[in-house]
C-alpha cells in the first residue's frame, strides 16, 4: 500500500541529483522488499494448513483369522468393506458407492446364483444399494442402474506372514477376477 | 501550480519503512529457514543412501520422507519417531547405528508397531520430531526414553543397561507372575513375594495396611517425596532406590525394616514400584484379561470330562456344537440336531439312507455344514461312521439297563 | 489503485455529476493540498485519516506511537490467529496434542504461534503504556475545541485495557498444558473471593466447579469470537472519537500557544463533513487555515508514518518470534500442582499482592484474594475509570508532558504504576517453589523429577 512508485523518469524531486536517485532506489527496494516479506508470511500462514502429518487410518489393516469369517459375507464398517468367504475362498469389495461416497447395503437376494466373474466362478449372494441416491450394484460390485459410474472397488486380501490373519490393503484395488484361495 | 504544503517528513520517514521492509524480509528468512532445518532431514538422506548402497536405488525410492507418525487413537499417541528411526521395519540393517537399526523381531510380534507405537514401550515424547525433545530428559517431558544413557547415568547393576523399559512393559503386565523378557521386573516380583511386602503394603488391591498403599504409588508426584535427606540424583527413581537399601537414611522415623537389598535388588524393586501407575489402555490391551464369559467350576469340569471322555472325537470334530451324544455322555449346548446316540437307527428313518451313504452323500442341512463347516476326508468319515456305531451299541446297552461301562462319571440322567 | 499523473483531469473540469469524480483523484503522492484531500475523501481506506495533521501531533516522542501499535498488534493478532483457528483443536483430550503439532510438524507453526504469542503480551504491554501515556500528558482532558468528549474515550480506553486482559487471559488456557491450567485456576479462583457472588460467577465462568471440557469451550468461544469482536467495536469507536474530538490532545496546544482567543464558530476546521453544514459537530480552531506553516497532509505523511509503526511493529514481533519459543509444559494435570504455579505474568502483581494481604483479626479472617484480588484491583479500576472527572486541573494542562498543575496527581500515579510494576516484576522473576523469595542470582533449588 505504501509504494505507489511514480512513472519511471519521472522522479518526484525536482533536482534529479545521483545520489538522490540511487537513495531513492534504495527505498524502493526496502519498501518493495517489506511488502515481498509480508506477502511470503501470508504465504507461510497458508501453508501451515498443509498437514505433514496423517491421522487417518491405516490402509492396510488385519482383519482377523480366516475361519473366523462366516460363510457368505461379513460387513466390516471400520473399513467399510464387505469379506465374502464361499468355503476356502476369500474376496473383499468396498461397501463405498462410487457416486459420492455413501456406505451401500447389502441384500441378500433371496436365491443365490453362481456364475463368471471375470473369467473365474463366483458365488453371488447379495446385491447392494445405496442409501443416498438409490444407486444399485450386482452381486460382484458392478454397477446396476442408478447414478452410480462405475463399479464398487474391490481390495486385494492377503494372510499376514506372522499370525495368518487376513489382510486387507485399502490402497490397492484389483480386478475382479480376485480370489484369495487358502491352501 | 496549486498550492501544496512543504513537509519535512517524506525525507527522514522514507528510509525508516525501507529499513523496516528490510527487517520484515529478514525475519521472514530466518524463520522459513528455520523450519527447514530440522535433524529428519539429514538422518533420511543418510538412511536412503544406505539403503541404496545396500538393497540398491529401487528399494530406497519406497522409503517415504517427510515426517510420518503412527498414530494409535486408543493410546492417545502420536508416534513421529519411525521420522528418523526409518530402519525400524527394515532387515538388514540389525547392526547399524541408531537411529538406522532394525527392531528385533521378537517383542514386534506381541505388540505390533501399528497398534502400541513406539513410546508406550521406549518412553519419550514422540510429539516431537527433533532429536533432543524426542529422547529427553528435557523440561517439561517427564517421561524420557528408557534407553541405555538413562540406564548408565543412573549406573544400573545389570548387564542390560536399557532394562529401565521394562518399567513400561509392567504397565500392561504388572499382574503377570512372570512376564518374557523383563527380567528386572520379574526380579522385583520375586522380592516382593519373598521379603513379603504385603504384610505391610497394599500392593495391587491385597496387603497390609500399616506401610502406605503401593497400588498406584508410581503416579505419585516427584515433589511429594521427600527429597532433603537425599544425595545425588533428585529424583523419585534414585528416591526409591536409596529407600529401599536403607529407609532410615531418608525417613528417620520409618518403622520399614532394613533388608539389606543390594543395589541390583533396589533397582529392581524400584522399577517394579514406578511401574505401578495408572496409564490410560483399552482392555484389549492388558494381558491376562478375560475376554470370554465366566464358566462355573461344574461348566469347567463337565467341559473336561466331554473333552477327556469316550465322546471325546464329536467334541474335537465340533459334532457336538449341533448335536449331543447323550449314551457317551456329550450334551450339546445348542441341541439343534438329533442326538447321535441313535444315528445309526435314525438316519434311517429320517433320510432313508444308511449312517455310511449319508454321510458319503449327506443332503439339507448336512450337505451344507460337511461341504464347508465339517470338512471330513474318507478315512474320517470312516472314523465317524465306527464312532457312531460305537455310540449306538453304547446307547442299546444303557437302554436294555446294563450300568454303563464306558461313560465313567456321566451325569445322571433320567 | 491510483490514476496516472498525466492523465489526470483537471480539478473542476466536468464531473458527471456533482461530487462525482470521474476518475479516481488521489493519489499517495499528492501534487497539491487539494489531491491530498481528496485522497481522503475518495479512498474508503483513508477515510478515517483527517485531511491535514498538526505537526507535532506526528512526534515521535509525544505519543510515542503507542495506540498505533496497540492496534497493530491487535490486527496482528486477528491475522495469526486465523491459521491457528483451523489449527487448534479445543477438545480437552485433543487441545494439547494440536499445540504439539503445532510446534512440531506444522510447517511455520511454531513461528506462527509464536507471533500469536508475542504479539499477545506485548498488547498487554503496549496498551498498558498507551494508558500511562493518556494519563501523563493529560490527554483524556479536553481542550479548546467545541463538543469535545475526551473524557469518555478515555473511559472506552479503560474498557479496552480490560477486555485486552481478558483475551490475553482466556487464550492462555487453550493450550492445556500445566501452566495454562494452573493459570486459570489461580485466576478464577481471584473471581470467587468476591463477596456473595464470587463462586457463582467463578462457576458461570468455567461451566462447573472444575476446570474442565466446559471451561475450555468458553474461553475458547469468548477468546475468539465475543472478546475480539467487543474490542474491534469499541476500537472502531475509540478512533472515531479521536476524530469527533479534534486529533490528539496536543492539537489543541495550538491556539493556545499561538495567543488565539475563541472565534466565533463558523470559519473552523472541521473533521466532520457533514457537521460543517449543521454546525452542529465538534470544530476546533481553523488551524489547516491560518497556520499553514504548522500543518501536513495527512496524505501522507500520517499514513506514513501510521505504516512505519504497524509495519515496523509487525517486524519487531516477526523477528522475536523467530527466537523466543513458546512453552509447553506438561499436559494439564488436576492432581499436580507445579511449583510454583503462577498466573499469567499480568496478573502476577496481583498474585504477590493476595500472597500479603490475608489478614486476621482474632478469629475474624478476610481472605487476602477478596482484599487484594478484588477490593485493591476494583477500587484501582474505579478511580481509573472516574479520573477525568476528579481531575480539576486547567484546560492547559491538556496534552503535555508533566504539565505542572498536575504534578501531584502524575506523581502519586507514577507512584502507582510503580508499585504495580514492581510487584510484576517480584512476582514474574523472583518467585520460585512454594512462593519463596530469590533474587535474580540466585539459582532456584533444582526440582525433582519422576526418572
Amino acid at each position: 500500500m505504501t509504494t505507489n512508485p511514480a512513472p519511471a523518469g519521472a522522479p518526484p524531486a525536482p533536482e534529479p541529483a545521483e545520489t538522490d536517485n540511487r537513495r531513492d532506489f534504495l527505498m524502493k527496494v526496502g519498501i518493495g522488499a517489506g511488502v515481498v516479506a509480508l506477502v511470503g508470511q501470508a504465504g507461510a500462514s497458508l501453508r501451515s494448513l498443509v498437514p505433514n502429518v496423517s491421522y487417518d487410518a491405516p490402509t492396510t489393516v488385519k482383519l482377523g483369522l480366516p475361519g473366523d469369517f462366516p460363510d457368505g459375507l461379513k460387513f466390516l464398517p471400520d473399513q467399510r468393506l464387505f469379506v465374502f468367504r464361499d468355503g476356502r475362498t476369500f474376496h473383499a469389495i468396498s461397501a463405498v458407492c462410487t457416486h459420492l461416497g455413501c456406505t451401500v447395503r447389502a441384500e441378500a437376494l433371496s436365491r443365490t446364483e453362481e456364475k463368471e466373474v471375470a473369467g473365474k466362478p463366483l458365488r453371488i449372494t447379495h446385491r447392494f444399494l445405496c442409501p443416498c441416491h438409490g444407486s444399485k450394484y450386482k452381486g460382484d460390485g458392478a454397477n446396476e442402474s442408478g447414478p452410480a459410474p462405475k463399479p464398487l472397488a474391490w481390495y486385494e486380501l492377503s494372510l499376514a506372514a506372522d499370525d495368518g490373519q487376513l489382510v486387507v490393503d485399502l490402497a490397492h484395488e484389483v480386478g475382479h477376477d480376485f480370489r484369495l484361495t487358502l491352501a | 501550480m496549486e498550492q501544496r504544503t512543504d513537509s519535512p517528513y517524506p525525507r527522514r520517514d522514507r528510509p525508516v519503512l525501507a529499513v523496516i521492509g528490510a527487517l520484515l524480509v529478514v525475519s521472514t528468512v530466518v524463520f522459513a529457514v528455520t523450519d527447514h532445518r530440522k535433524d529428519w532431514r539429514y538422518y533420511q538422506a543418510t538412511f536412503r543412501q544406505m539403503v541404496a548402497e545396500k538393497l540398491g536405488a529401487e528399494k530406497a525410492a519406497q522409503i517415504p520422507s517427510g515426517t510420518v507418525q503412527i498414530w494409535v487413537p486408543q493410546l492417545g499417541r502420536a508416534d513421529r519417531c519411525i521420522t528418523c528411526h526409518q530402519g525400524v521395519a527394515w532387515k538388514g540393517f540389525e547392526t547399524a547405528d541408531e537411529p538406522y537399526r532394525t527392531h528385533p523381531a521378537a517383542p514386534l510380534k506381541a505388540h505390533p508397531i501399528e497398534k502400541f507405537g513406539c513410546t508406550a514401550c521406549h518412553g519419550g515424547q514422540g510429539w516431537a520430531v527433533d532429536a533432543d525433545p524426542a529422547h529427553g530428559p528435557v523440561e517439561h517431558w517427564e517421561d524420557p526414553v528408557l534407553g541405555k544413557a538413562l540406564g548408565e547415568a543412573y549406573s544400573l547393576a545389570t548387564d542390560d543397561k536399557a532394562a529401565l523399559m521394562q518399567m513400561n512393559c509392567n504397565v500392561c503386565h504388572r499382574y503377570d507372575r512372570e512376564t518374557k523378557g523383563a527380567d528386572l521386573i520379574n526380579r522385583g516380583k520375586a522380592l516382593v513375594n519373598a521379603k513379603g511386602c504385603r504384610a505391610c503394603h497394599v500392593i495391587n488391591g491385597r496387603g497390609g495396611t500399616i506401610g502406605p498403599d503401593l497400588t498406584w504409588v508410581g503416579d505419585k508426584a516427584p515433589e511429594q517425596y521427600d527429597m532433603s535427606r537425599l544425595s545425588g540424583q533428585r529424583t523419585a527413581f534414585a528416591w526409591h532406590v536409596a529407600h529401599l537399601k536403607d529407609p532410615r537414611s531418608l525417613v528417620p522415623d520409618t518403622v520399614m525394616p532394613n533388608f539389606s537389598f543390594g543395589t541390583q535388588d533396589a533397582q529392581a524393586l524400584a522399577t517394579l514400584v514406578l511401574s505401578w501407575r495408572r496409564a490410560p489402555t483399552a482392555v484389549d490391551y492388558r494381558p491376562g484379561v478375560a475376554r470370554t464369559d465366566p464358566q462355573t467350576p461344574e461348566e469347567v469340569a463337565e467341559e473336561q470330562r466331554m473333552k477327556t471322555g469316550p465322546g471325546a472325537w464329536f467334541v474335537k470334530t465340533g459334532c457336538f456344537v449341533c448335536h449331543s451324544i447323550s449314551s457317551l455322555g456329550v450334551k450339546s449346548a445348542a441341541q439343534i440336531g438329533p442326538d447321535l446316540s441313535t444315528a445309526v437307527e435314525d438316519t434311517q428313518k429320517r433320510f432313508g439312507k444308511t449312517v455310511d451313504d449319508f454321510l458319503k452323500n449327506p443332503t439339507g442341512t448336512m450337505s451344507v455344514v460337511l461341504s464347508r463347516q465339517i470338512v471330513l476326508t474318507d478315512a474320517e468319515k470312516d472314523v465317524a461312521i465306527q464312532k457312531l456305531r460305537e455310540a449306538f451299541a453304547e446307547h442299546q446297552r444303557q437302554a436294555a439297563g446294563a450300568p454303563g461301562t464306558a461313560v465313567p462319571g456321566a451325569p445322571p440322567r433320567p | 489503485m491510483s490514476a496516472e499523473p498525466e492523465t489526470r483531469p483537471v480539478p473542476g473540469g466536468s464531473p458527471s455529476a456533482p461530487g462525482v469524480h470521474p476518475r479516481p483523484l488521489w493519489s499517495f503522492r499528492p501534487r497539491s493540498d487539494r489531491e491530498a484531500g481528496d485522497a481522503v475523501v475518495s479512498n474508503f481506506l483513508l477515510h478515517w485519516f483527517p485531511a491535514k495533521t498538526y505537526k507535532p501531533s506526528l512526534d515521535w516522542t509525544y505519543s510515542f506511537w503507542l495506540g498505533t501499535a496497540s492496534a497493530a498488534l491487535f490486527f496482528l493478532l486477528v491475522l495469526s490467529g486465523l491459521p491457528l483457528l483451523l489449527l487448534y483443536v479445543p477438545s480437552v483430550e485433543r487441545a494439547y496434542g494440536s499445540v504439539k503439532d503445532i510446534e512440531y510438524v506444522v510447517t511455520f507453526g511454531s513461528w506462527i504461534r509464536a507471533v500469536h504469542r508475542i504479539a499477545a503480551h506485548l498488547m498487554v504491554a503496549v496498551v498498558f503504556l498507551h494508558l500511562v501515556r493518556v494519563f501523563l500528558t493529560g490527554a483524556y482532558k479536553n481542550g479548546t475545541g467545541r463538543g469535545q468528549r475526551r473524557e469518555w474515550n478515555w473511559v472506552i480506553g479503560v474498557g479496552l485495557i480490560v477486555l485486552t486482559l481478558f483475551l490475553s487471559f482466556t487464550g492462555y488456557l487453550l493450550p492445556w498444558d500445566q501452566l495454562a491450567y494452573w493459570a486459570v485456576t489461580v485466576g478464577t479462583n481471584i473471581a470467587s473471593s468476591v463477596p456473595f457472588v464470587g463462586p457463582e460467577m467463578r462457576e458461570l465462568l468455567i461451566g462447573g466447579r472444575t476446570i474442565d471440557q466446559a471451561t475450555l469451550i468458553r474461553f475458547y468461544v469468548l477468546h475468539v469470537i465475543f472478546l475480539p469482536g467487543a474490542v474491534g467495536a469499541l476500537f472502531a469507536y475509540h478512533m472515531w472519537r479521536v476524530r469527533k474530538d479534534g486529533g490528539l490532545a496536543k492539537a489543541d496546544r495550538w491556539v493556545l500557544e499561538t495567543g488565539k482567543v475563541e472565534t466565533p464558530a463558523g470559519r473552523t476546521k472541521t473533521y466532520s463533513l457533514l457537521g460543517v453544514a449543521r454546525g452542529t459537530a465538534p470544530a476546533i480552531k481553523a488551524t489547516s487555515l491560518q497556520a499553514r506553516d504548522l500543518t501536513v497532509n495527512a496524505v501522507n505523511d500520517l499514513v506514513r508514518r501510521a505504516a512505519i509503526v504497524t509495519l515496523g511493529t509487525f517486524a519487531v514481533v516477526s523477528i522475536l518470534a523467530c527466537f523466543v519459543p513458546s512453552p509447553l509444559e506438561e499436559p494439564a494435570n488436576a492432581l499436580v500442582t507445579p511449583n510454583p504455579a503462577k498466573a499469567p505474568w499480568y496478573f502476577l502483581w496481583l498474585q504477590e499482592i493476595v500472597t500479603d494481604t490475608t489478614i486476621r483479626i482474632g478469629s475474624f479472617t478476610i481472605n487476602g484474594a477478596f482484599l487484594g484480588g478484588v477490593l485493591l484491583p476494583g477500587a484501582l479500576l474505579a478511580l481509573l475509570t472516574a479520573w477525568p472527572w476528579l481531575d480539576r486541573s486547567s484546560r492547559e494542562a491538556a496534552g503535555v508532558w508533566f504539565a505542572r498543575d498536575r504534578r501531584r496527581q502524575n506523581l502519586v500515579f507514577l507512584a502507582v504504576v510503580l508499585v504495580v510494576l514492581a510487584f510484576t516484576v517480584v512476582g514474574t522473576f523472583m518467585r520460585g517453589p512454594y512462593w519463596h523469595f530469590y533474587w535474580p542470582w540466585q539459582p532456584w533449588p533444582e526440582l525433582p523429577t519422576r526418572i
